[in-house]
């Protein structure tokens, strides 16, 4: 099995700005809707949630999750 | 939750507080509600989703709002209103249709390209190495043993799991799905396995004095 030198810097790079406070994607979805709608609203989720930010910054598919949230929320209510 | 929406079929209005839709979606749920809830989740769904869904988004669409009511009206009772109820709604909307086209994504790949050679993915791993052997350690680039350490800390201080999920997400690029599949477990499992894992290589270096800042330098 090889880790390529490119994929172990990756893996440092995350391991060197790893925190003990992270949070999960399980957590993460909890706070989710209420994190989209704080965006949506012009607000900043980003400072009274800084742990899901966090973790969305970190989680690929969790990013990905809350972008097509953004997406449908913003689609549904300019279809209304 | 008192104005008894669902039980007065003649009342026009669709619901306007949380507290309207809560009583709404409550059994026995108001029918024109869950129908307005449901072409609200498809009228956002749709744009959203459409870029992911290479045929039949209609129809996928459709089945995702359907298969999204009935968790919606399972749960309708754990929503604690920290946002409007259509944007909880439409969170497990986009959970449920990520969920299905992913799950599309994991039938669809080659099970086989990514069964370990020698096993089913499930025995120990053997240690990692790199795709470049390093030269001998008196010729070495102060980064090149770096690289060295980490890798020796991977083989040596992760578990078993962890060594298995840096595996299967960096050097196969196996779907998350997959992976937990395989290890039968969840990506909220795997996204702690790989914290962890992470925790230990920076714990490890700190411990040895290293500084792997410079790696970035240049990034």
């Amino acid at each position: 099995m090889k880790l390529s030198t490119e994929q172990l810097k990756q893996l440092i790079k995350a391991s060197v700005n790893a925190h003990p406070d992270e949070i999960g994607c399980d957590d993460c979805y909890e706070k989710l809707h209420e994190f989209a709608e704080l965006k949506l609203a012009g607000k900043s989720p980003e400072e009274a949630m800084p742990l899901v930010e966090d973790h969305l910054n970190r989680c690929p598919e969790c990013q990905t999750e809350f972008e097509i949230l953004l997406d449908a929320l913003k689609a549904a209510e300019s279809a209304s | 939750m008192s104005n008894g929406y669902q039980k007065n079929p003649k009342k026009e209005q669709l619901p306007a507080t949380n507290e309207d839709w809560v009583e709404a979606l409550s059994a026995p749920a108001d029918q024109r509600a869950v129908s307005f809830l449901r072409e609200k989740l498809i009228s956002g769904l749709k744009p959203a989703l459409h870029k992911y869904v290479d045929r039949e988004l209609d129809q996928f669409v459709e089945d995702v709002a359907q298969d999204a009511l009935v968790k919606i009206l399972d749960n309708i009772h754990s929503f604690r209103g920290e946002s409007k109820l259509t944007t909880w709604a439409m969170k497990i909307a986009v959970r449920e249709g990520l969920t299905e086209l992913r799950r599309k994504r994991y039938d669809d790949s080659s099970i086989e390209e990514f069964r370990y050679p020698d096993d089913d993915g499930r025995n120990e791993l053997t240690s990692l190495t790199f795709a470049s052997e390093l030269p001998d350690p008196d010729d070495a680039t102060h980064e090149q043993l770096l690289l060295q350490k980490v890798l020796d800390i991977i083989n040596n201080e992760l578990t078993d799991k962890q060594r298995r999920v840096i595996k299967g997400l960096m050097i196969d690029e196996m779907p998350v799905e997959m992976l937990t599949d395989q290890m039968d477990t969840n990506r909220n499992a795997l996204y702690k396995l790989v914290h962890d894992a992470r925790l230990k290589i920076k714990d490890k270096l700190k411990l040895d004095g290293i500084n792997a800042d410079e790696l970035f330098n240049d990034q």
